[in-house]
Protein backbone atom coordinates (compact mmCIF):
# COMPACT_ATOMS: atom_id res chain seq x y z
CA UNK A 1 0.00 0.00 0.00
CA UNK A 2 2.56 2.74 1.09
CA UNK A 3 6.04 2.57 1.16
CA UNK A 4 6.51 2.32 4.63
CA UNK A 5 3.51 -0.36 4.85
CA UNK A 6 5.07 -2.15 2.49
CA UNK A 7 7.74 -2.24 4.54
CA UNK A 8 5.63 -3.59 7.55
CA UNK A 9 3.27 -5.64 6.25
CA UNK A 10 5.58 -8.28 5.56
CA UNK A 11 6.36 -11.77 7.53
CA UNK A 12 4.37 -12.36 10.20
CA UNK A 13 1.99 -9.75 10.32
CA UNK A 14 1.19 -10.61 6.64
CA UNK A 15 0.62 -14.00 7.43
CA UNK A 16 -1.45 -12.73 10.32
CA UNK A 17 -3.43 -10.34 8.31
CA UNK A 18 -4.50 -13.55 5.87
CA UNK A 19 -6.35 -14.29 8.86
CA UNK A 20 -9.84 -13.29 9.14
CA UNK A 21 -10.41 -12.62 12.68
CA UNK A 22 -6.90 -10.20 12.17
CA UNK A 23 -7.91 -8.85 8.86
CA UNK A 24 -8.34 -5.42 8.18
CA UNK A 25 -11.46 -4.54 6.72
CA UNK A 26 -11.13 -1.27 5.70
CA UNK A 27 -14.93 -0.62 3.66
CA UNK A 28 -16.52 -0.89 6.48
CA UNK A 29 -16.03 2.41 8.57
CA UNK A 30 -15.53 0.74 12.14
CA UNK A 31 -17.03 2.67 15.33
CA UNK A 32 -15.74 2.30 18.19
CA UNK A 33 -17.81 2.89 20.65
CA UNK A 34 -20.50 0.30 19.09
CA UNK A 35 -18.13 -2.14 17.90
CA UNK A 36 -17.00 -2.25 21.51
CA UNK A 37 -20.82 -2.62 23.23
CA UNK A 38 -21.03 -5.21 20.79
CA UNK A 39 -18.23 -7.65 21.93
CA UNK A 40 -19.26 -6.85 25.33
CA UNK A 41 -23.02 -7.37 24.88
CA UNK A 42 -21.51 -10.65 22.57
CA UNK A 43 -18.90 -11.52 25.73
CA UNK A 44 -21.67 -11.28 28.58
CA UNK A 45 -24.05 -13.53 26.63
CA UNK A 46 -21.33 -16.09 26.08
CA UNK A 47 -20.47 -16.35 29.51
CA UNK A 48 -23.81 -16.86 30.83
CA UNK A 49 -24.45 -19.67 28.02
CA UNK A 50 -21.51 -21.03 28.60
CA UNK A 51 -22.35 -21.25 32.56
CA UNK A 52 -26.02 -22.40 31.22
CA UNK A 53 -24.56 -25.16 29.36
CA UNK A 54 -21.74 -26.18 32.10
CA UNK A 55 -24.57 -25.90 34.67
CA UNK A 56 -26.71 -28.24 32.56
CA UNK A 57 -23.80 -30.87 31.92
CA UNK A 58 -23.03 -30.75 35.91
CA UNK A 59 -26.77 -31.82 36.54
CA UNK A 60 -26.40 -34.01 33.93
CA UNK A 61 -23.00 -35.91 35.17
CA UNK A 62 -24.13 -35.50 39.07
CA UNK A 63 -27.75 -37.41 38.45
CA UNK A 64 -25.81 -40.25 36.08
CA UNK A 65 -23.15 -40.66 39.10
CA UNK A 66 -25.84 -40.59 41.94
CA UNK A 67 -27.98 -43.68 39.67
CA UNK A 68 -24.92 -45.30 39.43
CA UNK A 69 -24.18 -45.37 43.13
CA UNK A 70 -28.01 -45.81 44.10
CA UNK A 71 -28.35 -48.48 41.57
CA UNK A 72 -25.48 -50.08 43.17
CA UNK A 73 -26.60 -50.35 46.85
CA UNK A 74 -30.21 -51.82 48.22
CA UNK A 75 -31.86 -51.42 51.38
CA UNK A 76 -33.50 -53.94 53.91
CA UNK A 77 -35.63 -52.74 56.27
CA UNK A 78 -37.31 -55.05 59.23
CA UNK A 79 -39.64 -53.63 60.87
CA UNK A 80 -40.34 -55.26 64.49
CA UNK A 81 -43.10 -57.55 64.77
CA UNK A 82 -44.48 -58.27 67.81
CA UNK A 83 -42.77 -60.06 70.47
CA UNK A 84 -40.64 -61.72 67.68
CA UNK A 85 -36.85 -61.61 68.20
CA UNK A 86 -36.03 -59.11 65.16
CA UNK A 87 -32.15 -59.74 65.67
CA UNK A 88 -32.79 -63.70 64.81
CA UNK A 89 -34.95 -62.42 61.69
CA UNK A 90 -31.67 -59.84 60.99
CA UNK A 91 -29.30 -62.53 61.06
CA UNK A 92 -31.52 -65.13 58.87
CA UNK A 93 -31.78 -62.05 56.40
CA UNK A 94 -27.91 -61.76 56.21
CA UNK A 95 -27.41 -64.89 55.78
CA UNK A 96 -29.79 -64.99 53.01
CA UNK A 97 -27.64 -62.30 51.41
CA UNK A 98 -24.36 -62.98 51.96
CA UNK A 99 -24.81 -66.61 50.09
CA UNK A 100 -26.65 -64.70 47.73
CA UNK A 101 -24.75 -64.13 44.04
CA UNK A 102 -24.18 -60.71 43.13
CA UNK A 103 -24.05 -59.61 46.43
CA UNK A 104 -20.86 -57.46 47.27
CA UNK A 105 -20.88 -56.47 51.03
CA UNK A 106 -23.13 -56.49 53.90
CA UNK A 107 -23.63 -54.13 56.53
CA UNK A 108 -25.83 -54.65 59.78
CA UNK A 109 -26.82 -51.64 61.61
CA UNK A 110 -27.43 -51.79 64.84
CA UNK A 111 -29.84 -50.45 67.06
CA UNK A 112 -27.48 -47.55 67.99
CA UNK A 113 -26.76 -46.92 64.50
CA UNK A 114 -30.27 -46.91 63.78
CA UNK A 115 -31.52 -44.98 66.43
CA UNK A 116 -29.22 -42.07 65.20
CA UNK A 117 -30.29 -41.87 61.80
CA UNK A 118 -33.68 -41.49 63.80
CA UNK A 119 -32.21 -38.38 66.18
CA UNK A 120 -32.76 -35.78 64.19
CA UNK A 121 -36.66 -36.13 63.75
CA UNK A 122 -37.00 -38.18 67.44
CA UNK A 123 -34.64 -36.95 69.74
CA UNK A 124 -31.81 -38.46 71.33
CA UNK A 125 -31.26 -42.00 70.83
CA UNK A 126 -32.39 -42.28 74.96
CA UNK A 127 -35.59 -40.52 74.39
CA UNK A 128 -36.74 -43.25 72.09
CA UNK A 129 -35.32 -46.35 73.48
CA UNK A 130 -38.47 -47.71 74.39
CA UNK A 131 -39.69 -47.70 71.11
CA UNK A 132 -39.95 -50.35 68.50
CA UNK A 133 -37.30 -49.16 65.79
CA UNK A 134 -36.81 -50.68 62.55
CA UNK A 135 -33.41 -51.92 61.72
CA UNK A 136 -31.55 -51.13 58.42
CA UNK A 137 -28.92 -53.89 56.24
CA UNK A 138 -27.26 -51.70 53.91
CA UNK A 139 -26.25 -54.26 50.84
CA UNK A 140 -23.99 -53.40 48.10
CA UNK A 141 -24.36 -55.54 44.90
CA UNK A 142 -22.33 -55.73 41.83
CA UNK A 143 -24.11 -53.42 39.22
CA UNK A 144 -22.93 -55.21 36.33
CA UNK A 145 -24.06 -58.52 37.62
CA UNK A 146 -27.08 -57.75 39.88
CA UNK A 147 -29.07 -60.41 41.82
CA UNK A 148 -32.69 -61.14 40.78
CA UNK A 149 -33.87 -58.51 43.65
CA UNK A 150 -37.21 -59.42 43.41
CA UNK A 151 -36.68 -63.07 44.43
CA UNK A 152 -34.18 -61.98 47.16
CA UNK A 153 -36.93 -59.53 48.46
CA UNK A 154 -39.57 -62.72 48.80
CA UNK A 155 -36.62 -65.53 50.34
CA UNK A 156 -35.56 -62.38 52.94
CA UNK A 157 -39.59 -61.86 53.19
CA UNK A 158 -39.89 -65.37 53.89
CA UNK A 159 -37.61 -65.69 56.79
CA UNK A 160 -38.37 -62.57 58.00
CA UNK A 161 -41.74 -61.28 58.02
CA UNK A 162 -42.15 -57.65 58.29
CA UNK A 163 -38.70 -57.02 56.23
CA UNK A 164 -39.07 -55.31 52.99
CA UNK A 165 -36.18 -54.28 50.36
CA UNK A 166 -35.83 -51.33 48.63
CA UNK A 167 -33.96 -51.09 45.28
CA UNK A 168 -34.62 -47.02 45.39
CA UNK A 169 -36.17 -47.29 42.35
CA UNK A 170 -38.51 -44.75 43.03
CA UNK A 171 -35.88 -42.19 44.04
CA UNK A 172 -34.16 -42.94 40.53
CA UNK A 173 -36.84 -42.20 38.51
CA UNK A 174 -37.35 -38.79 40.51
CA UNK A 175 -33.88 -38.12 39.97
CA UNK A 176 -34.66 -38.98 36.10
CA UNK A 177 -37.06 -36.59 35.80
CA UNK A 178 -35.57 -33.74 37.56
CA UNK A 179 -32.74 -34.31 35.73
CA UNK A 180 -34.28 -34.12 32.43
CA UNK A 181 -36.22 -31.32 33.29
CA UNK A 182 -33.14 -29.47 34.22
CA UNK A 183 -31.53 -30.29 31.15
CA UNK A 184 -34.66 -29.28 29.08
CA UNK A 185 -34.89 -26.04 31.21
CA UNK A 186 -31.26 -25.08 30.73
CA UNK A 187 -31.01 -26.00 26.41
CA UNK A 188 -34.09 -23.40 26.55
CA UNK A 189 -31.93 -20.53 28.24
CA UNK A 190 -29.02 -21.57 25.74
CA UNK A 191 -31.23 -21.30 22.98
CA UNK A 192 -32.67 -17.69 24.66
CA UNK A 193 -29.20 -16.65 25.39
CA UNK A 194 -27.74 -17.49 21.40
CA UNK A 195 -31.40 -15.95 20.03
CA UNK A 196 -30.96 -12.53 22.05
CA UNK A 197 -26.97 -12.83 20.92
CA UNK A 198 -27.96 -12.97 17.08
CA UNK A 199 -30.78 -10.31 17.23
CA UNK A 200 -27.96 -7.98 19.07
CA UNK A 201 -25.54 -8.63 15.96
CA UNK A 202 -29.01 -8.46 13.60
CA UNK A 203 -29.91 -4.66 14.97
CA UNK A 204 -25.67 -3.76 15.14
CA UNK A 205 -25.43 -5.17 11.65
CA UNK A 206 -28.40 -2.98 10.29
CA UNK A 207 -27.56 0.00 12.39
CA UNK A 208 -24.07 0.04 10.39
CA UNK A 209 -25.36 -0.45 7.50
CA UNK A 210 -27.83 2.68 7.61
CA UNK A 211 -24.88 4.26 8.89
CA UNK A 212 -22.62 3.71 6.04
CA UNK A 213 -25.46 4.42 3.81
CA UNK A 214 -23.30 6.59 1.61
CA UNK A 215 -19.99 4.20 1.33
CA UNK A 216 -22.81 1.53 0.03
CA UNK A 217 -23.55 3.55 -2.80
CA UNK A 218 -20.33 5.02 -3.51
CA UNK A 219 -19.43 1.26 -3.53
CA UNK A 220 -22.24 -0.08 -6.01
CA UNK A 221 -21.54 3.02 -8.10
CA UNK A 222 -18.15 2.52 -8.68
CA UNK A 223 -18.46 -1.97 -9.63
CA UNK A 224 -18.84 -3.37 -6.32
CA UNK A 225 -21.35 -5.92 -6.26
CA UNK A 226 -23.31 -6.70 -3.54
CA UNK A 227 -21.45 -10.13 -2.87
CA UNK A 228 -18.37 -8.03 -1.93
CA UNK A 229 -20.28 -5.35 0.01
CA UNK A 230 -22.21 -7.74 2.03
CA UNK A 231 -18.96 -9.99 2.55
CA UNK A 232 -16.74 -6.62 3.87
CA UNK A 233 -19.94 -6.29 6.67
CA UNK A 234 -20.49 -9.96 7.33
CA UNK A 235 -16.45 -10.45 7.83
CA UNK A 236 -16.28 -7.17 10.15
CA UNK A 237 -19.72 -8.34 12.42
CA UNK A 238 -18.89 -12.28 12.34
CA UNK A 239 -15.33 -11.00 13.75
CA UNK A 240 -16.69 -8.89 16.33
CA UNK A 241 -19.29 -11.88 17.44
CA UNK A 242 -16.14 -14.22 17.71
CA UNK A 243 -14.02 -12.06 19.56
CA UNK A 244 -16.88 -11.59 21.75
CA UNK A 245 -17.29 -15.16 22.04
CA UNK A 246 -13.76 -15.79 23.13
CA UNK A 247 -13.40 -13.24 25.60
CA UNK A 248 -17.50 -14.52 27.22
CA UNK A 249 -15.75 -18.55 26.89
CA UNK A 250 -13.16 -17.85 28.49
CA UNK A 251 -13.92 -16.00 31.24
CA UNK A 252 -16.41 -18.68 31.56
CA UNK A 253 -13.52 -21.69 31.65
CA UNK A 254 -11.72 -19.41 34.13
CA UNK A 255 -14.08 -19.73 36.31
CA UNK A 256 -15.01 -23.34 35.62
CA UNK A 257 -11.66 -24.20 36.23
CA UNK A 258 -11.46 -22.45 39.24
CA UNK A 259 -14.38 -24.10 40.66
CA UNK A 260 -13.23 -27.36 39.90
CA UNK A 261 -10.09 -26.41 42.11
CA UNK A 262 -12.15 -25.07 44.50
CA UNK A 263 -14.31 -27.84 44.34
CA UNK A 264 -11.80 -30.68 44.71
CA UNK A 265 -10.22 -29.59 47.72
CA UNK A 266 -14.11 -29.18 49.31
CA UNK A 267 -14.57 -32.92 48.19
CA UNK A 268 -11.28 -33.59 50.12
CA UNK A 269 -12.23 -31.26 53.23
CA UNK A 270 -16.03 -32.94 53.24
CA UNK A 271 -15.64 -36.27 52.02
CA UNK A 272 -18.46 -38.38 53.58
CA UNK A 273 -21.02 -35.35 54.19
CA UNK A 274 -22.45 -35.09 50.92
CA UNK A 275 -19.96 -33.62 48.32
CA UNK A 276 -18.48 -37.25 47.27
CA UNK A 277 -21.26 -37.53 45.03
CA UNK A 278 -20.84 -34.31 43.08
CA UNK A 279 -19.29 -34.11 39.76
CA UNK A 280 -16.93 -31.42 39.21
CA UNK A 281 -16.56 -29.61 35.99
CA UNK A 282 -14.30 -31.63 34.17
CA UNK A 283 -13.41 -31.99 30.18
CA UNK A 284 -17.21 -32.08 29.49
CA UNK A 285 -17.52 -28.75 30.36
CA UNK A 286 -14.37 -27.19 29.01
CA UNK A 287 -15.73 -29.16 25.77
CA UNK A 288 -19.00 -27.49 26.30
CA UNK A 289 -17.70 -24.05 26.80
CA UNK A 290 -15.53 -24.17 23.83
CA UNK A 291 -18.71 -25.98 21.76
CA UNK A 292 -20.73 -22.20 22.97
CA UNK A 293 -18.06 -20.40 21.67
CA UNK A 294 -18.51 -21.68 18.25
CA UNK A 295 -21.83 -21.49 18.22
CA UNK A 296 -21.84 -17.74 19.22
CA UNK A 297 -19.36 -17.12 15.88
CA UNK A 298 -21.63 -19.15 14.15
CA UNK A 299 -24.76 -17.22 14.97
CA UNK A 300 -23.07 -13.66 14.33
CA UNK A 301 -21.85 -15.20 10.99
CA UNK A 302 -25.16 -16.24 10.36
CA UNK A 303 -26.72 -13.08 11.77
CA UNK A 304 -24.81 -10.82 9.79
CA UNK A 305 -25.30 -12.67 6.90
CA UNK A 306 -28.64 -12.65 6.45
CA UNK A 307 -29.59 -9.04 7.82
CA UNK A 308 -26.96 -7.92 5.43
CA UNK A 309 -28.31 -9.06 2.23
CA UNK A 310 -31.89 -8.37 3.46
CA UNK A 311 -30.63 -4.83 3.91
CA UNK A 312 -28.54 -4.41 1.00
CA UNK A 313 -31.08 -5.23 -1.53
CA UNK A 314 -33.28 -2.41 0.28
CA UNK A 315 -30.17 0.52 0.33
CA UNK A 316 -29.66 -0.55 -3.70
CA UNK B 1 -11.50 0.29 -25.58
CA UNK B 2 -15.05 0.56 -27.12
CA UNK B 3 -13.00 2.39 -30.95
CA UNK B 4 -11.71 -1.28 -31.44
CA UNK B 5 -12.20 -2.57 -34.66
CA UNK B 6 -13.32 -6.13 -34.80
CA UNK B 7 -13.66 -7.94 -38.43
CA UNK B 8 -16.07 -10.85 -38.88
CA UNK B 9 -16.78 -12.96 -42.17
CA UNK B 10 -19.68 -12.68 -44.35
CA UNK B 11 -21.17 -16.13 -44.94
CA UNK B 12 -23.86 -16.91 -47.42
CA UNK B 13 -26.14 -20.35 -46.39
CA UNK B 14 -29.01 -19.47 -48.74
CA UNK B 15 -28.32 -21.87 -51.15
CA UNK B 16 -26.97 -24.67 -49.28
CA UNK B 17 -29.19 -26.63 -46.94
CA UNK B 18 -26.12 -28.75 -45.76
CA UNK B 19 -23.28 -27.18 -44.87
CA UNK B 20 -20.15 -28.32 -44.42
CA UNK B 21 -18.31 -28.25 -40.82
CA UNK B 22 -15.81 -25.56 -42.39
CA UNK B 23 -18.47 -23.61 -43.23
CA UNK B 24 -20.47 -23.87 -39.69
CA UNK B 25 -17.35 -22.68 -37.90
CA UNK B 26 -17.16 -20.03 -40.04
CA UNK B 27 -20.40 -19.17 -39.49
CA UNK B 28 -19.86 -19.46 -35.65
CA UNK B 29 -17.21 -17.64 -35.71
CA UNK B 30 -19.00 -14.79 -37.57
CA UNK B 31 -21.53 -14.84 -35.32
CA UNK B 32 -18.73 -14.88 -32.27
CA UNK B 33 -17.57 -11.73 -33.54
CA UNK B 34 -21.00 -10.16 -34.29
CA UNK B 35 -21.83 -10.48 -30.42
CA UNK B 36 -18.07 -9.15 -29.39
CA UNK B 37 -18.29 -5.79 -32.13
CA UNK B 38 -17.66 -2.91 -30.69
CA UNK B 39 -20.89 -0.97 -29.22
CA UNK B 40 -21.68 2.33 -31.24
CA UNK B 41 -23.13 4.35 -28.72
CA UNK B 42 -22.16 4.45 -25.13
CA UNK B 43 -25.54 5.76 -24.00
CA UNK B 44 -28.95 6.28 -25.76
CA UNK B 45 -31.79 7.57 -24.62
CA UNK B 46 -35.21 7.51 -26.39
CA UNK B 47 -38.27 9.47 -25.06
CA UNK B 48 -37.24 9.01 -21.57
CA UNK B 49 -39.32 10.30 -18.85
CA UNK B 50 -39.08 10.74 -15.16
CA UNK B 51 -41.22 11.52 -12.33
CA UNK B 52 -40.89 11.84 -8.71
CA UNK B 53 -43.33 10.57 -7.28
CA UNK B 54 -47.04 11.82 -8.72
CA UNK B 55 -46.43 15.07 -10.11
CA UNK B 56 -45.33 16.96 -13.14
CA UNK B 57 -42.09 14.99 -15.25
CA UNK B 58 -38.90 16.56 -14.21
CA UNK B 59 -37.81 15.26 -17.47
CA UNK B 60 -40.01 14.72 -20.68
CA UNK B 61 -38.95 13.28 -23.74
CA UNK B 62 -35.19 13.54 -23.37
CA UNK B 63 -33.51 11.99 -26.30
CA UNK B 64 -29.97 11.94 -26.70
CA UNK B 65 -26.71 9.40 -27.20
CA UNK B 66 -23.43 9.20 -26.48
CA UNK B 67 -20.64 8.55 -28.99
CA UNK B 68 -17.19 6.68 -27.95
CA UNK B 69 -14.11 9.18 -27.65
CA UNK B 70 -16.45 12.01 -27.60
CA UNK B 71 -16.38 15.13 -25.53
CA UNK B 72 -19.75 16.86 -24.33
CA UNK B 73 -20.75 19.08 -21.63
CA UNK B 74 -24.38 19.20 -19.79
CA UNK B 75 -25.78 22.23 -18.63
CA UNK B 76 -28.62 24.16 -17.52
CA UNK B 77 -29.80 26.67 -14.83
CA UNK B 78 -29.82 25.17 -10.95
CA UNK B 79 -32.35 22.56 -10.71
CA UNK B 80 -33.42 21.65 -14.54
CA UNK B 81 -32.50 17.95 -13.83
CA UNK B 82 -28.50 17.68 -15.03
CA UNK B 83 -27.83 15.73 -11.58
CA UNK B 84 -30.67 13.56 -11.83
CA UNK B 85 -30.15 13.22 -15.83
CA UNK B 86 -26.23 11.61 -14.80
CA UNK B 87 -28.12 9.09 -12.28
CA UNK B 88 -30.56 8.05 -14.74
CA UNK B 89 -26.76 6.84 -16.80
CA UNK B 90 -25.55 5.52 -13.96
CA UNK B 91 -28.68 3.65 -12.79
CA UNK B 92 -29.09 5.44 -9.73
CA UNK B 93 -32.76 6.13 -10.80
CA UNK B 94 -35.38 4.13 -13.47
CA UNK B 95 -37.06 6.30 -15.90
CA UNK B 96 -40.83 6.58 -15.55
CA UNK B 97 -40.98 5.78 -19.44
CA UNK B 98 -38.74 5.65 -22.24
CA UNK B 99 -35.56 3.12 -22.92
CA UNK B 100 -32.44 4.06 -21.41
CA UNK B 101 -29.33 1.51 -23.25
CA UNK B 102 -25.62 1.52 -21.92
CA UNK B 103 -22.95 -0.01 -24.08
CA UNK B 104 -25.80 -0.99 -26.13
CA UNK B 105 -27.87 -3.04 -23.69
CA UNK B 106 -31.29 -1.90 -22.37
CA UNK B 107 -31.05 -1.72 -18.78
CA UNK B 108 -34.78 -2.00 -18.48
CA UNK B 109 -33.25 -5.91 -19.09
CA UNK B 110 -30.42 -5.89 -16.37
CA UNK B 111 -30.07 -7.73 -13.65
CA UNK B 112 -27.83 -6.91 -10.16
CA UNK B 113 -24.87 -8.51 -12.34
CA UNK B 114 -25.20 -6.93 -15.70
CA UNK B 115 -25.48 -4.12 -13.63
CA UNK B 116 -22.61 -4.00 -11.88
CA UNK B 117 -20.66 -5.38 -15.26
CA UNK B 118 -21.77 -1.40 -16.57
CA UNK B 119 -21.11 0.32 -13.95
CA UNK B 120 -16.96 -0.91 -14.14
CA UNK B 121 -17.14 0.81 -17.81
CA UNK B 122 -18.13 4.25 -16.50
CA UNK B 123 -16.37 6.43 -14.26
CA UNK B 124 -17.98 8.83 -11.71
CA UNK B 125 -17.15 12.15 -10.54
CA UNK B 126 -19.34 13.17 -7.76
CA UNK B 127 -20.27 16.90 -7.10
CA UNK B 128 -19.71 16.43 -3.01
CA UNK B 129 -16.48 13.75 -4.45
CA UNK B 130 -17.84 10.94 -2.28
CA UNK B 131 -14.56 10.15 -0.94
CA UNK B 132 -14.70 7.39 1.86
CA UNK B 133 -13.57 9.40 5.05
CA UNK B 134 -11.48 6.43 6.41
CA UNK B 135 -9.58 5.31 3.46
CA UNK B 136 -6.30 7.14 2.54
CA UNK B 137 -6.15 9.07 -0.76
CA UNK B 138 -4.54 5.68 -2.38
CA UNK B 139 -6.64 3.66 -0.70
CA UNK B 140 -9.74 5.79 -2.05
CA UNK B 141 -8.42 6.10 -5.77
CA UNK B 142 -7.77 2.12 -5.92
CA UNK B 143 -10.76 1.26 -4.55
CA UNK B 144 -12.58 0.50 -8.26
CA UNK B 145 -9.51 -1.74 -8.66
CA UNK B 146 -9.76 -3.98 -5.22
CA UNK B 147 -13.51 -3.92 -5.55
CA UNK B 148 -12.93 -5.74 -8.60
CA UNK B 149 -10.53 -8.67 -6.90
CA UNK B 150 -7.77 -7.48 -7.93
CA UNK B 151 -4.47 -8.07 -6.09
CA UNK B 152 -2.96 -5.17 -5.18
CA UNK B 153 0.45 -5.45 -6.46
CA UNK B 154 -1.34 -5.73 -9.49
CA UNK B 155 -2.35 -2.32 -9.56
CA UNK B 156 -0.09 -0.76 -6.91
CA UNK B 157 2.39 1.15 -9.51
CA UNK B 158 -0.62 2.30 -11.44
CA UNK B 159 -2.60 4.18 -8.62
CA UNK B 160 0.82 6.00 -7.58
CA UNK B 161 1.77 6.83 -10.75
CA UNK B 162 -2.02 8.21 -11.50
CA UNK B 163 -1.95 9.88 -8.19
CA UNK B 164 1.51 11.71 -9.36
CA UNK B 165 -0.75 12.67 -12.54
CA UNK B 166 -3.44 14.60 -10.77
CA UNK B 167 -0.81 16.25 -8.48
CA UNK B 168 -1.49 14.13 -5.44
CA UNK B 169 1.53 12.10 -5.30
CA UNK B 170 2.68 13.65 -1.96
CA UNK B 171 -0.58 13.29 -0.06
CA UNK B 172 -1.27 9.73 -0.86
CA UNK B 173 -1.16 8.75 2.50
CA UNK B 174 -3.23 11.25 4.08
CA UNK B 175 -7.11 10.62 4.90
CA UNK B 176 -9.70 12.97 2.90
CA UNK B 177 -9.87 15.13 6.32
CA UNK B 178 -6.89 16.77 5.42
CA UNK B 179 -7.30 17.49 1.91
CA UNK B 180 -8.78 20.53 0.45
CA UNK B 181 -11.85 21.24 -1.76
CA UNK B 182 -9.42 20.95 -4.90
CA UNK B 183 -7.24 17.78 -3.60
CA UNK B 184 -10.71 15.98 -3.03
CA UNK B 185 -11.90 16.94 -6.21
CA UNK B 186 -8.88 15.99 -8.08
CA UNK B 187 -9.07 12.47 -6.19
CA UNK B 188 -12.32 11.92 -6.58
CA UNK B 189 -11.50 12.65 -10.80
CA UNK B 190 -8.81 10.02 -10.29
CA UNK B 191 -10.72 6.96 -8.71
CA UNK B 192 -12.66 7.71 -11.69
CA UNK B 193 -9.83 7.16 -14.00
CA UNK B 194 -7.90 4.93 -12.12
CA UNK B 195 -9.75 1.68 -14.01
CA UNK B 196 -9.23 3.52 -17.74
CA UNK B 197 -13.83 3.94 -18.09
CA UNK B 198 -14.91 4.05 -21.72
CA UNK B 199 -17.35 6.44 -20.13
CA UNK B 200 -16.76 9.21 -17.72
CA UNK B 201 -19.65 11.38 -16.03
CA UNK B 202 -18.49 14.18 -13.66
CA UNK B 203 -21.02 16.28 -12.02
CA UNK B 204 -20.11 20.21 -11.45
CA UNK B 205 -16.19 18.40 -11.10
CA UNK B 206 -15.01 22.56 -11.04
CA UNK B 207 -17.91 23.71 -8.54
CA UNK B 208 -15.49 23.66 -5.44
CA UNK B 209 -12.80 25.16 -7.25
CA UNK B 210 -10.79 28.24 -8.61
CA UNK B 211 -10.52 29.24 -11.84
CA UNK B 212 -7.10 28.16 -11.90
CA UNK B 213 -7.59 25.09 -10.78
CA UNK B 214 -10.77 24.32 -13.01
CA UNK B 215 -8.44 24.76 -15.98
CA UNK B 216 -6.23 22.54 -14.71
CA UNK B 217 -9.33 19.62 -14.01
CA UNK B 218 -10.16 20.33 -17.35
CA UNK B 219 -7.06 19.53 -19.04
CA UNK B 220 -7.06 15.68 -17.02
CA UNK B 221 -10.74 15.49 -19.09
CA UNK B 222 -8.93 16.55 -22.04
CA UNK B 223 -6.33 14.39 -21.04
CA UNK B 224 -8.18 11.68 -21.11
CA UNK B 225 -10.42 11.91 -23.61
CA UNK B 226 -7.43 11.82 -26.12
CA UNK B 227 -6.83 8.45 -24.30
CA UNK B 228 -10.14 7.02 -25.43
CA UNK B 229 -13.04 8.02 -22.62
CA UNK B 230 -16.06 9.74 -23.74
CA UNK B 231 -16.73 12.20 -21.84
CA UNK B 232 -19.62 14.33 -19.97
CA UNK B 233 -19.28 17.13 -17.59
CA UNK B 234 -22.48 18.36 -16.14
CA UNK B 235 -21.64 21.80 -15.58
CA UNK B 236 -23.29 25.50 -15.63
CA UNK B 237 -20.05 27.09 -15.96
CA UNK B 238 -20.24 29.01 -19.27
CA UNK B 239 -16.78 29.78 -18.98
CA UNK B 240 -15.34 26.45 -18.69
CA UNK B 241 -17.05 25.20 -22.08
CA UNK B 242 -15.70 28.22 -23.95
CA UNK B 243 -12.43 26.75 -23.04
CA UNK B 244 -13.08 23.24 -25.14
CA UNK B 245 -13.89 23.60 -28.85
CA UNK B 246 -16.26 21.55 -31.12
CA UNK B 247 -17.24 19.81 -27.22
CA UNK B 248 -21.15 19.61 -27.41
CA UNK B 249 -23.50 20.82 -25.53
CA UNK B 250 -26.44 19.09 -23.83
CA UNK B 251 -28.69 21.84 -22.66
CA UNK B 252 -31.44 21.42 -20.27
CA UNK B 253 -34.17 23.78 -19.99
CA UNK B 254 -37.95 23.58 -19.64
CA UNK B 255 -37.59 19.84 -18.29
CA UNK B 256 -36.09 19.02 -22.00
CA UNK B 257 -32.91 18.53 -23.65
CA UNK B 258 -31.27 20.23 -26.47
CA UNK B 259 -28.56 19.48 -28.60
CA UNK B 260 -26.16 22.25 -29.78
CA UNK B 261 -22.58 21.61 -31.06
CA UNK B 262 -19.69 23.03 -29.80
CA UNK B 263 -19.93 25.91 -32.43
CA UNK B 264 -23.44 26.94 -31.56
Amino acid sequence: MTNSREHTQTGLLSYLRSIPLFRRDPLVAADPVTDRALISVIAIMTFLAAMTAGAAQFAASTTSHWQVLMASEVTVQLKPQGNRPIEADIVRASDILRGTSGVTSVKVFSREESSKLLEPWLGSASAIEGLPIPRLIAVRIDAAEPPNLTALGKAIADVAPGASLDDHRNWTRRLERISDLFMIASLSALFLVLAATGLAIVFATRGAMAGNREIIEVLHFIGADDRYIAAQFQRHFAVLGIRGGVIGGLIALVLLITLRLVGSSSVGLFDGNGFSGLALPGSEMMLATMLVISLVGLVAGVASRITVYRTIGRLA
Amino acid sequence: MANQICFYEKVDLSFDPHPTPTTLRKVESSLQAIANRPVGELVRFENVGLRYGVGTETLTDVSFSIEPQSFQFLTGASGTGKTTLLRLIMQALRPTRGMIALFGQDTSQLNKDGLTALRRRMGIVFQDFRLLDHLTTYENVALPLKVQGREEATYRAEVTELLHWVGLGDLMHVTPAVLSGGEKQRASIARALVAQPELLLADEPTGNVDPSLARRLLRLFVEMNRSGTAILIATHDLSLMDQIDGARRLVLADRRLYIASGHD
